[in-house]
């Protein structure tokens, strides 16, 4: 009895804020958009015009089309360079290995446009590299367009197929894999007919994870696609209103772009409707000594890799001590663009450390008492705002901020050019990644523990403090660690919410870069940088060296 | 020491009943056990009585006072789990004080019942051990001394051993055991494993789809089951088809006089296999006499199990001590005797009809 009265004091409290909380944030925006798709921008009466537009013009098929080359393009490039790397490094004795998870996870939270940018001072109209080559006899053409941001997105994204795909590759049974080979299977044929199959909940997951986030993504095709239009830079071009807006094109867009990422969802969910296997891990896979050529070639595959992933980083971080004179690098070092950074610009990085502090800290909050709902409490309830935490995952930034300054941009909540919109945009968005990896935590730790303490002699909320709490805090603060990176690096919902005073490092970066002015893009970019890894290797260091904390 | 009683226990997960109308009345001191297969319901009373579910209706008494009203906290019941439940992030001396610091006993009194309390499992020497360096059997001690330090009323034990292997499951049931008599507290143990319920308890109480089945001291649920369920679960136990007219039992193509038995129609025979007697051997008594052959010999060592295929069906008999000429007997033909004072029969609703006389 006293279990059901506490029920309904502190945890349906907690239900009905939680819904609060979605509906004002989440779904109150969200319908703004799609209110907005339907209404005729000069009549205000409901129409599908806007569809119609979408598959009658030109420009827009396009867009679609050029969404799912990119959404694709980067996923089975991400797919390759991730499921070899991991492969390679979980079955082989690789040299350095912890020097090449390192390298992953800087590839991994770099500032997501850092890659873009740096890879056109590589490879672009007047790169490094296409410079170098040229002077030498070989012309290669830039690196812009279509190739350029796949390209980009395998590059960036690889680091989430190698994390996922390592942690499943190395809970295989070895005997599964030894089976195969004794009934006569080729190694070769075994990889793709036992080894990947019995991975495939991995694969996949990586696989919808960036396809999501390639077509999300906003800063590459802005920063290399030049005429490689997206949705994503479609919708903010239509929202930016500078060359005539058209909100009612940017909201039908943005709801195409949801499906598409919905689509996908529902596809992965589909390819694993029976592929759950339960395996008892009798014998761990181990890492095979080869030697001679064989040893040189995965060494110098597995580092390729890693070493290109991270390159912008480090392009980024080598050019921010270069000598410039405007937006042209000169020879010798210098420290000018660090002086200018800190005497004019200081203030986005103050934004960017509140806006982000505040952000994680009411996610962490809200995280873990949304995640022990869901985990702890099953019901309609707890089940319905489980499956509405899905809906982030699938609406991009650029999305979420549009929705945001058109819901709060009048009183009551009229929030347009202050901090707490940018706040409250980044904080929805990272919600459901806090409350899912708590509800994760706790499915590790029995309830039977809390069970114990109860017949103890502790009431619920003390068994829950005393026993569960200590047990799920040092993955809490991984994850919040982890928040924290992200909220630093948003750029996309950003770009749409800010106003001069509340600009944020990530808005700032992206702004330099398009104005030309790359020392001060790259000394910004560095000091994002340094803060980013100082918050990954706390995380880290947190959970206990587990690289599954970084997603 | 506390005394339990159960009076009409309900309970039902939205329209499938787990528990029905149960009762029970368990002495201070006993060692009773609940025994029955996975989703017997076994588990569910052992809850409901620690506080973790609630019953529909029905009612629970400790020492003459209604306790489920109250919340799990409060009912001082010590609990051990089948997945041990031990606090991974504490060692073991905090794990065992755990429960004591919650009754704010004083900090010497707590040092001296951890002591104690670890001394009774023989963990003496670990205390700043953590529980992750630690065997599974070594967790559990840890568990039931954790149970056992705050010297609750009732000790309830759910399945504690399934996640042990068999030689550390023989030698922790005696512990618990030796340790249960010694304190004299009155337990309540879940297990679905028939040779355990039969070594430790007191009495067994056999459950089947939410119904007692047979409450009993181990020999009477072994050697006088009152219901088929009872019998087929509890050891290895022989049934053939037969019929039951005026007096006379019918089995195979033999009848025998049956006075005991009474009225007419078909029943189960049932026989353990080491009363099955084969030929040669000496039977006092009654019997019923089998023609078949023998399919297959197991040798164990001490027994060898003959399956044998019979004019009434198939039964196994078992053998002590066999001589090396039983081993050879495969294929041959051989009479069964199945005496009448150990023979069990069970009418088609599952109930006994007559039990062996003594």
């Amino acid at each position: 009895m006293m279990r059901r009265r506490f029920r309904y004091d502190l945890w349906t409290f907690v239900l009905i804020a939680a819904w609060v909380i979605l509906l004002i944030l989440l779904i109150w925006p969200l319908s703004s958009i799609l209110r907005a798709s339907l209404l005729d921008n000069e009549t205000g009466a409901f129409s599908f015009v806007h569809y119609f537009q979408i598959f009658t013009t030109r420009v827009y098929q396009r867009a679609i089309g050029n969404t799912l080359i990119a959404g694709f393009g980067g996923m089975a490039g991400a797919l390759v360079l991730g499921v070899t790397l991991a492969f390679v490094t979980t079955r082989f004795h690789i040299y350095g290995r912890a020097l090449i998870q390192t390298l992953a996870v800087v590839a991994l939270v770099s500032p997501p446009f850092i890659g873009a940018y740096a890879w056109i001072v590589l490879f672009g109209a007047s790169g490094v590299v296409r410079k170098g080559l040229a002077s030498i006899g070989i012309s290669i053409p830039p690196l812009y367009g279509m190739l350029g941001v796949i390209l980009v997105f395998a590059f960036k994204f690889f680091p989430h197929v190698f994390l996922i795909t390592s942690g499943a590759l190395s809970a295989i049974n070895r005997s599964v894999e030894e089976a195969a080979e004794s009934l006569g299977v080729s190694p070769a044929r075994r990889l793709f007919t036992v080894t990947f199959p019995l991975i495939l909940p991995a694969i996949s997951a990586s696989a919808l994870l960036t396809f999501v986030l390639s077509i999300a993504d906003f800063g590459t095709p802005r920063i290399i696609g030049r005429d490689f239009n997206v949705l994503a830079t479609e919708a903010f071009n239509l929202y930016g209103g500078e060359v005539g807006g058209n909100p009612g094109m940017a909201s039908a867009l943005s709801i195409v772009l949801i499906i598409l990422s919905m689509i996908i969802v529902f596809g992965q969910r589909w390819v694993l409707r029976k592929n759950v296997y339960h395996s008892n891990l009798i014998k761990k896979p181990e890492r095979q000594h080869v030697g001679g050529v064989k040893s040189v070639g995965l060494h110098v595959l597995a580092y390729a890799i890693v070493l290109i992933g991270a390159l912008p980083a480090i392009i980024v971080v080598l050019f921010s001590f270069r000598r410039t004179s405007g937006p042209v690098f000169q020879p010798g070092l210098s420290l000018q663009s660090y002086e200018k950074v800190i005497s004019t610009v200081s203030d986005p990085i103050w934004n960017t450390l509140l806006f982000s502090t505040v952000a994680v800290v009411a996610i962490v909050i809200t995280g873990t008492l949304i995640g022990y709902l869901i985990s702890r409490r099953p019901n309609i309830a707890t089940g319905a705002l489980d499956a509405t935490l899905m809906i982030p995952y699938v609406v991009p930034g650029i999305v979420m901020g549009i929705a945001f300054i058109t819901r709060f941009n009048d009183p009551p909540l009229a929030l347009t050019g202050t901090g707490l919109i940018i706040i409250m945009a980044v904080f929805i968005r990272r919600l459901p990644y806090s409350a899912r990896s708590v509800a994760a935590a706790l499915k590790q730790v029995g309830p039977n523990l809390e069970d114990a303490a109860v017949s103890l002699g502790y009431s619920p909320g003390k068994a829950f403090m005393k026993v569960t709490v200590p047990l799920i805090v040092p993955g809490i603060l991984a994850g919040a660690l982890m928040s924290f990176v992200t909220a630093m690096n948003e750029l996309s919902s950003s770009l749409v919410l800010y106003v001069g005073s509340t600009i944020t490092m990530p808005v700032r970066i992206y702004l330099s870069v398009m104005d030309g002015e790359y020392g001060t893009a790259s000394a910004l970019s560095t000091i994002l940088l340094v803060m980013t890894v100082v918050a990954v290797y706390a995380a880290f260091h947190l959970s206990g060296r587990k690289e599954s904390a970084l997603l | 020491m506390a005394g339990l009683k159960i009076h009409g226990l309900a309970k039902s997960y939205r329209d499938v009943r787990v528990l029905e109308n149960i009762d029970l009345d368990i002495a201070s001191g006993e060692f009773f056990t609940l025994l029955g297969p996975s989703g017997c319901g076994k588990t569910t009373l052992l809850r409901t009585i620690a506080g973790f579910q609630h019953q529909d209706r029905g009612e629970i008494i400790v020492n003459g006072e209604r306790i489920d009203h109250k919340p799990a906290h409060k009912r001082d019941i010590g609990m051990v789990f089948q997945d041990y439940a031990v606090f991974p992030h504490l060692t073991v001396a905090e794990n065992v004080a755990f429960g004591l610091k919650a009754r704010s006993l004083p900090k010497a009194e707590i040092e001296s019942r951890v002591a104690e309390s670890l001394a009774m499992v023989r963990l003496d020497g670990y205390q700043n051990r953590l529980p992750a360096e630690m065997s599974g059997g070594q967790q559990q001690r840890i568990g039931l001394a954790r149970a056992m330090a705050i010297r609750p009323t009732l000790l309830l034990m759910d399945e504690p051993l399934s996640n042990l292997d068999a030689k550390l499951r023989i030698e922790l049931r005696e512990d618990i055991r030796d340790i249960q008599r010694r304190l004299g507290i009155t337990t309540i143990y879940v297990t679905h494993d028939q040779e355990e319920a039969l070594a430790v308890s007191d009495r067994i109480c056999v459950m089947n789809k939410g119904n007692v089945e047979q409450i009993g001291t181990p020999f009477e649920i072994y050697r006088k089951p009152q219901r088929r369920f009872a019998a087929a679960f509890v050891g290895t136990m022989n049934f053939l088809p037969g019929r039951m007219q005026g007096g006379q039992l019918t089995v195979g193509s033999h009848s025998v006089p049956f006075p005991h038995g009474v009225g007419t129609g078909s029943v189960e025979v049932a026989i353990r296999p080491e009363n099955v007697l084969l030929t040669g051997a000496s039977a006092d008594g009654e019997a019923i006499a089998l023609r078949g052959e023998v399919r297959k010999v197991t040798f164990l060592g001490r027994e060898a199990h003959y399956t044998l295929s019979t004019e009434a069906g198939e039964i196994v008999a078992q053998v002590a001590d066999p001589d090396r000429d039983f081993i050879e007997m495969e294929g041959r033909p051989v009479e069964v005797r199945l005496p009448l004072q150990k023979v069990v029969l069970f009418q088609s609703n599952g109930d006994v009809l007559s039990a062996g006389r003594p």
